[in-house]
């Protein structure tokens, strides 16, 4: 499902892969081995790796779902096209890192999401960190995150509990994709996996689409979440998409 | 004796205060007929007439008041009449009685209406007395039955309107919270997705963000994670 977007990834993988690049070339000069860090150190400190996540969430009941997918055909672009629909099946992985020096009851986790495109076996699946979402003030409009994302071969899964990643949940959506400049909104259904584990057996959680208006971007670019806003307010009545802390959502039942 | 005389000045203010004010709104009123008769709409000279209405009504209820004495009993007696100009009289009338002379006190002090109304009041009392009481009695029946028909119609389009509204709102509800809460729950920590039976709650940890690139902080996580799994190792294989 990314891999639509690789195009607004390339302007910044680029300079980042021209580093790695030279990089590789000097390595193989062998000029200085300890280059390779130095190189990406520098791009992460010019700040051109996308790897915030500016996002807003809502939903929408399947009944007026068909009405959003038509105002988001007219607001995003290629409307020529018609959107991507995506039919993606996602697992989390927690991975338990205990603190040096801590019981193993301090034990901190962090969540890995592999997601592979069920419709499309040919993609290379994709390795997603999220960090904890900060909704900030009042005055800003979006939960911000951290994201990392990679591409990567099938065996990500067989590498992950090698590692000693356990799985936690999975979960299956399926959905439509669309694309205004760097912004990505999609509305997905969620599925619960059956209990045979065949892609058969999926029942829905709710009757809604979740809907969620997200961009990547490089840290401290804060002007985009004023973008992001902005169209937020157009999908106004049919869709509240809103800051909305899941972390507080689990205290909550 | 004191007492009524306090309670006097007391209405007496009042009444002062809610006069002014019905003042100004006339004034205002005036105002907006001379000057914006074009641009006037229906609505808003309602609106003022609404507020006037306003103001009379609370004028009346100081008047009914049980604090205020009857004022029926009690009557306005000019002591001094001089035709000279008097400046407290002038400030306080904002100088429109100049002087308390004897040819404006007639007007000022009058009870009885204007003489064209008393003339018109006079008329329509004759007319009143001429009807027999059987078809008076019949036209004022006639008269509640109208008023009543014409006070439904009225309360029936009202609801429906109302109607109209709540309903257009109660269509329009495209989105429902619990489900938003529901899925982001599950999206976000997998709530209601539990897949193994020894579910621990998913915990996003704080952010330690190389699972990927930065190989210069890579051989510290790498280090981390390959201690982490060789003490989970036990449990999980």
């Amino acid at each position: 499902m990314t891999f639509g977007f690789s195009v607004e990834l390339d302007r910044h993988k680029k300079k980042w892969m021209t580093g790695q690049s030279r990089l590789f070339k000097k390595m193989a000069s062998n000029q200085n081995p300890i280059s390779a860090i130095d190189m990406l150190t520098s791009a992460l400190r010019s700040n051109i790796i996308p790897n915030q996540e500016y996002l807003l969430q809502g939903s929408v009941i399947d009944s007026s779902a068909e009405v959003l997918h038509n105002r988001l055909r007219g607001l995003c672009d290629a409307a020529e096209t018609g959107p991507e629909t995506f039919h993606d099946h996602e697992m989390c992985f927690s991975l338990k890192a205990s603190s040096p020096g801590g019981t193993p009851q301090q034990q901190q986790s962090f969540l890995l999401r592999v997601r592979r495109a069920l419709d499309h076996p040919e993609y290379p699946w994709q390795l997603r960190y999220l960090g904890q979402p900060e909704l900030g003030e009042k005055n800003q409009p979006t939960v911000l995150r951290s994201c990392i994302d990679i591409a990567c071969t099938p065996n990500v899964v067989e590498f992950l509990s090698e590692l000693g990643c356990r799985i936690e949940f999975e979960y299956v959506l399926k959905g439509y994709l669309f694309r205004k400049g760097r912004m990505k909104v999609t509305m997905s259904k969620i599925f619960r996996m059956g209990q045979a584990k065949s892609p058969d057996s999926l029942e829905a959680m709710t009757g809604s689409y979740l809907v969620e208006l997200s961009l990547l971007a490089p840290s401290g670019q804060d002007a985009v979440a004023d973008e992001i806003k902005v169209f937020a307010e157009q999908l106004r009545p049919l869709v509240h998409l809103e800051k909305i802390d899941y972390r507080r959502l689990q205290s909550y039942s | 004796m004191q007492r009524e005389e306090k309670q006097l000045d007391a209405a007496l203010e009042a009444l002062l205060q809610r006069i002014n004010d019905l003042k100004t709104s006339i004034r205002t009123l005036l105002f907006r007929l001379e000057n914006e008769y074009a641009s006037l709409s229906w609505p808003s000279f309602l609106d003022s007439y609404a507020v006037i209405s306003g103001q009379m009504n609370t004028l009346l209820k100081v008047m009914k008041n049980d604090k205020t004495p009857l004022l029926r009993n009690l009557i306005v007696l000019p002591l001094v009449l001089s035709p000279d100009p008097d400046e407290e009289l002038k400030q306080a009338t904002e100088g429109r009685v100049v002087a308390f002379s004897h040819d404006i006190t007639p007007d000022m002090l009058r009870t009885k209406p204007d003489p064209d109304v008393e003339q018109r009041q006079n008329q329509f009392e004759q007319r009143a007395s001429q009807v027999p009481p059987e078809t008076a009695q019949k036209q004022i029946n006639a008269l509640n039955k109208v008023v009543n028909h014409v006070l439904e119609q009225i309360t029936h389009s009202r609801e429906d309107w109302e109607n109209e509204a709540t309903v257009r709102a109660a269509a329009a509800q495209t989105c429902v919270t619990a489900d938003t809460h529901t899925l982001i729950a599950a999206v976000g920590l997998g709530k209601n997705l539990k897949t193994l039976p020894i579910a621990a709650p998913a915990q996003p940890g704080p952010g330690r963000a190389q699972a990927g690139p930065a190989p210069g902080k890579t051989t510290s996580t790498i280090k981390t994670t390959i201690k982490a799994a060789s003490q989970v190792h036990p449990y999980n294989r």
